[in-house]
């Protein structure tokens, strides 16, 4: 998997801690959900997962526990904390408001 | 860092990453391999082949060492990972250089050490405290001729019991005033376990032969004689019975009571509780025991003593009824304790409105000077001659101290080079500069603090030693010098931080500026730069070290020449006989007359006994007078002394000009005799035969520098002698002024005897002729010698001597092994080169002699210039040791010299000499 191009790390994170708000997922299942969901669009490489995880973990976004998968194999599932829902909520405000400007300009017919 | 919401959540991971690191690292390869395991299994379902399927895993994950690391980078505790691998590696580099660490190591504990101890002794002996609670509030008290006179005579601090009372009622910035005295009294009906008799010469002090081994036929006790109050003022309670302070004056008259020093207790009567209670004598006055003064307590003294007496006995002890009331007698000190919120200023006002008020008419008027509290007579500017002599000591360990640290820095400088590989190697493999710099750091760290465990170590040692040797040092008769004394932290941090900072930053810049060549092969310039450097600074340490080898042994010379230095008098065959009368009220001067008249005269028959005389040693004569010749009016203050006709002869001092005293009691009143210097003071370059001058006071008591006016009649001077040395450090006390002494003084001056042969069976018949003439009569007899061994110039000059040897010797050490390791270290990295230039055909010795010049050529250098500074020096200390002259001992300066190049040649040819002697080919791959 190739890095996906202009994707900031801040937008990493925001995309991590919303997959992670639905259910919780170990670190393979979040790199397939994330191209299930975003059409194959988005991929995160494998480089950039983990650390991104474990960051995430040291700052108190996300919490991980030990659980058996469907395989009855063992792997660590992330979830998010209360802080994490807070932080998630005010950084996708944040996205929308930036989003919305970027797309404001892009659309701009005249000046 | 939002809120604290997520502390709850951050908190356990932290210590979990802190103290469960195993754990982590374990579970973070486990959720890896998961990931891996999953990614192989969607390969395989893709159609891949296991292998393909597992390559192609392994390539979309990446290295997974890196992932390690950066997901730890995340882990914000990197920096103790990194600090703790550091440490591991800078051991492992430690340990595989066993010599160089040990030789950094063992030098900058050596330099620390000596550093440390010499300046926490200083603090510890120079800048004391008087044993008192709070001993912040206690000053010193003396009284000045003007203001800001510098320079605290004895004199000055000497205070009368009249002049105590009135400061202690007088002066309200005092909140206590105390008196002070010491005295040496005979101890009768004692008893007790053991007896005081020990041997003086088993001390360190008299094995240097510095005590006076006399002989004398009574026991003595040391005795401090303080004022009634000076337990309270103190503020120091007994550790058992009662202080003197419980009792009025009256009651301490009626009943006279002493205290027994706890130390004292414990030698001498076994810690027997009966001593309470128990009624013993001195000078013969029956005193009974009150209280046993705590372990260690010495007042406003040094010493422990082994009794404390009120003032209030003094009159019986000296049989001296008028003895608190004369203003003539001055024997005591005064401390006194400031009152709340009272300054120095304050109390130095006050106390001059009562010295001036206590003033009679015709003496000037007085200042009072006031310093803070210390155990030393005088304020530390009066003492000349012994600061320099201190000062040249802390001079000698800061010079160990640069030498230790030029050692370790020429050191890490010649080992930079050698490890120029393994830091490019490192840097090519992909650490960062910051990274390599960093592990330096540590590697530097580790070693100053082996250094710094390793100094603490050595400076507890040689401080016990040290304090042991001065304890030591005094015989138990003079009490024990109390010294508590743990090594300063303060001082030990600071030069702790300089030998580290210069130490070790000197291997540190080197190596950073390699690191930043990374893999540029062309270090070429930088070699020579570097090559330079290292070269200066072996020079220096080679200088260094020769300076401070040459200093000690001017040192040693030193004291070994004062050992049998020129007194100008014949001092080693003359007896000095002191004798003291028991209760002298019960003695009228008649008495004491016709007995030493009778001693004398059974003494002039013994045998072996050439001569007689009554006189003060020479180097007891402390009392000063003012002396103005007639025809010029310039004021001198000169030494005098009382002397007999024979005493000249006895001492064997030549007459120069003129004529002795007559030995018949028909000598004109008013003749003097002076000696050389005086005269070359009074008349210079004039025969002061037939001259005549005034003299001040001369009744053989100490007065102020204000009192000496020469107001007294006029004396003819009627002969001049050699000059002859007293006790000072400068030799002022050559300049003497001599009276005849007259037939009714005898009594009140000791014996001078010379002998023909063996003093001490004189001093024996003595002993026995005394017993047999007066038994109460006590005498001690020793010769001028000892008694010389015994002055203030010659104590400080030996024990300077020792101690500056000690220094010395460690600095030869320590010099010479930097000597030969920095050296033969260079050699040994050039061992490459010797291979190359074989290889191309070098002759064997000439590669050899390459190699001595070059590596000599630094350490020429640096002994020429060791010379020239070591040179300045001798001519700097030529003042303060006795007859040394500057150049004296170009010789030695020679020796060592020649030693250092020796000790240089020789550690760079044995290496030079191995590394010819390999096949090229292994040298070549040496690294």
């Amino acid at each position: 998997m190739s890095k996906p191009s202009d994707l900031v790390q801040g937008t990493l994170d925001l995309l991590l801690l919303k997959l992670l708000a639905l259910e919780p997922l170990h670190g393979w299942a979040i790199g397939i959900r994330l191209k299930q969901v975003s059409g194959d669009i988005l991929q995160v490489s494998d480089g950039s997962l983990y650390p991104a995880l474990h960051k995430l973990e040291q700052q108190g976004w996300i919490k991980a526990e030990w659980r058996s998968t469907e395989n009855n194999r063992r792997a660590k599932f992330y979830s998010l904390t209360r802080p994490g829902r807070a932080h998630l909520a005010k950084e996708a405000a944040n996205w929308d408001r930036l989003a919305t400007a970027i797309n404001g300009v892009v659309r701009l017919t005249e000046v | 860092m939002p809120g604290l919401r997520h502390w709850p959540y951050t908190i356990p991971l932290r210590i979990r990453s802190l103290f469960f690191r195993n754990r982590v690292e374990r579970e973070l390869n486990e959720e890896f391999q998961f990931h891996f395991d999953r990614q192989v299994e969607a390969g395989l379902a893709q159609g891949m082949t296991p292998d393909e399927a597992r390559a192609a895993a392994g390539r979309a994950f990446g290295p997974i060492p890196l992932r390690n690391e950066e997901c730890r980078d995340t882990r914000g505790f990197n920096f103790i990972d990194n600090l703790a691998q550091d440490l591991r590696y800078a051991a492992r580099i430690l340990r595989k250089n066993p010599s160089f660490t040990f030789a950094v190591i063992l030098a900058l504990s050596l330099g620390i050490g000596v550093n440390t101890v010499a300046f926490t002794l200083w603090k510890a002996m120079l800048a004391r405290r008087l044993d008192a609670r709070n001993p912040g509030e206690m000053v010193n008290l003396a009284r000045v001729p003007k203001f800001g006179s510098t320079g605290v005579d004895f004199g000055d601090i000497s205070f009368s019991y009249p002049d105590y009372e009135a400061y202690q009622d007088s002066v309200d910035s005092f909140s206590g005033v105390v008196a002070f005295t010491t005295e040496r009294l005979r101890l009768s009906n004692a008893g007790g376990v053991v007896s005081q008799r020990t041997s003086t010469a088993e001390s360190p002090l008299g094995r240097f032969g510095l005590l006076s081994a006399g002989a004398s036929n009574a026991e003595f006790a040391s005795v401090y004689v303080v004022s009634e109050n000076y337990f309270k003022v103190l503020g120091v309670a007994a550790l058992r019975g009662r202080t003197f302070d419980s009792l009025t004056i009256p009651e301490l008259v009626a009943s006279p009571s002493a205290l027994i020093g706890e130390n004292y207790w414990q030698r001498r009567f076994a810690r027997d509780p009966a001593v309470l209670g128990k009624t013993i004598r001195l000078n013969g006055v029956a005193v009974t025991v009150i209280g046993i003064t705590p372990h260690d307590f010495v007042g406003t003294g040094v010493v422990v003593p082994d009794f404390w007496l009120p003032v209030s006995l003094e009159p019986l002890i000296h049989g001296y009824p008028d003895w608190l009331h004369s203003n003539g007698i001055r024997p005591y000190r005064l401390f006194a304790r400031l009152a709340p919120g009272a300054s120095i200023g304050q109390a130095q006002s006050g106390m001059t409105l009562v010295a001036r008020r206590r003033r009679s008419g015709s003496d000037k008027p007085a200042t009072a000077f006031i310093w803070p509290g210390s155990p030393l007579p005088l304020p530390l500017n009066s003492y000349h001659g012994l600061k320099l002599t201190i000062l040249l000591i802390m001079l000698a360990a800061g010079i160990v101290l640069i030498v230790a640290c030029a050692n370790v820095g020429s050191l890490q400088l010649a080992r930079v080079r050698s490890r120029r590989n393994e830091l490019h190697t490192r840097l090519s493999l992909g650490a960062s500069r910051r990274r390599v710099i960093r592990q330096l750091l540590t590697e530097s760290a580790l070693l100053g603090l082996l250094a710094g465990g390793a100094a603490l170590l050595f400076t507890w040692a040689l401080m016990k030693i040290s304090l042991n040797f001065f304890i030591g040092a005094l015989p138990a008769e003079d009490g024990a010098i109390v010294l508590h004394v743990t090594p300063d932290l303060e001082i030990f941090a600071w030069v702790f931080v300089i030998s580290l900072v210069a130490g070790i930053l000197f291997g540190l810049a080197p190596a950073m500026e390699t690191s930043r060549q990374a893999l540029a092969p062309g270090a070429g310039a930088s070699t020579v730069r570097f090559r330079r450097f290292q070269d200066f600074f072996l020079g220096a340490q080679v200088a260094l070290s020769l300076v401070l080898t040459i200093a000690g042994s001017m040192f040693v010379r030193g004291a070994i020449h004062s050992l049998g230095m020129e007194t100008g008098y014949e001092s080693k065959r003359v007896i000095s006989l002191d004798f003291q009368f028991p209760e002298a009220s019960k003695y009228a001067a008649s008495r004491k007359a016709a007995l030493v008249r009778e001693l004398r005269a059974r003494i002039a028959v013994i045998p072996g006994v050439a001569a007689i005389t009554s006189a003060r040693p020479p180097d007891a004569n402390v009392f000063r007078t003012a002396a103005v010749s007639l025809d010029k009016n310039a004021q001198s203050i000169l030494h005098y002394s009382y002397v007999q006709a024979n005493y000249f002869e006895t001492l064997g001092v030549p007459l120069l000009l003129g004529r002795g005293f007559q030995s018949q009691a028909g000598e004109p009143e008013r003749s003097i005799i002076l000696s050389e210097s005086a005269a070359r003071q009074l008349w210079p370059g004039e025969n002061p035969v037939g001259h005549s001058l005034r003299l001040g006071v001369t009744d053989e008591q100490y007065h102020g520098a204000d009192e000496l006016i020469a107001d007294g009649p006029a004396y003819q001077v009627i002969g001049m002698v050699r000059d002859i040395r007293g006790f000072e450090f400068d030799g002022s006390d050559s300049r003497q002024i001599y009276l005849p002494l007259s037939e009714d003084g005898l009594q009140d001056h000791p014996l001078l005897i010379r002998t023909r042969s063996d003093p001490a069976k004189v001093i024996r018949a003595t002993d026995a002729l005394v017993s047999s003439i007066d038994p109460d009569m006590v005498t001690t007899a020793s010769t001028l010698d000892e008694m010389l061994r015994q002055t203030g110039p010659f104590i400080a000059s030996s024990l300077a001597a020792a101690i500056a040897s000690a220094l010395g010797l460690l600095g030869l050490l320590l010099a010479s092994m930097g000597i030969y390791g920095t050296v033969g270290y260079i050699v040994v990295l050039r061992t490459r080169e010797v291979g190359i230039r074989i290889a191309v055909g070098a002759q064997k010795h000439n590669i050899v002699g390459l190699i001595l010049c070059e590596s000599t050529r630094p350490v020429i250098a640096g002994l020429l210039v060791g010379i020239l500074l070591a040179a300045a020096t001798s001519y700097l200390l030529r003042g303060l040791l006795y007859g040394l002259k500057a150049i004296d001992g170009l010789a030695s300066f020679a020796e060592m010299a020649l030693l250092f190049l020796a000790i240089a040649i020789l550690a760079a040819w044995i290496p030079a000499r191995r590394a010819t002697r390999v096949d090229p080919v292994v040298t070549l791959r040496y690294e």
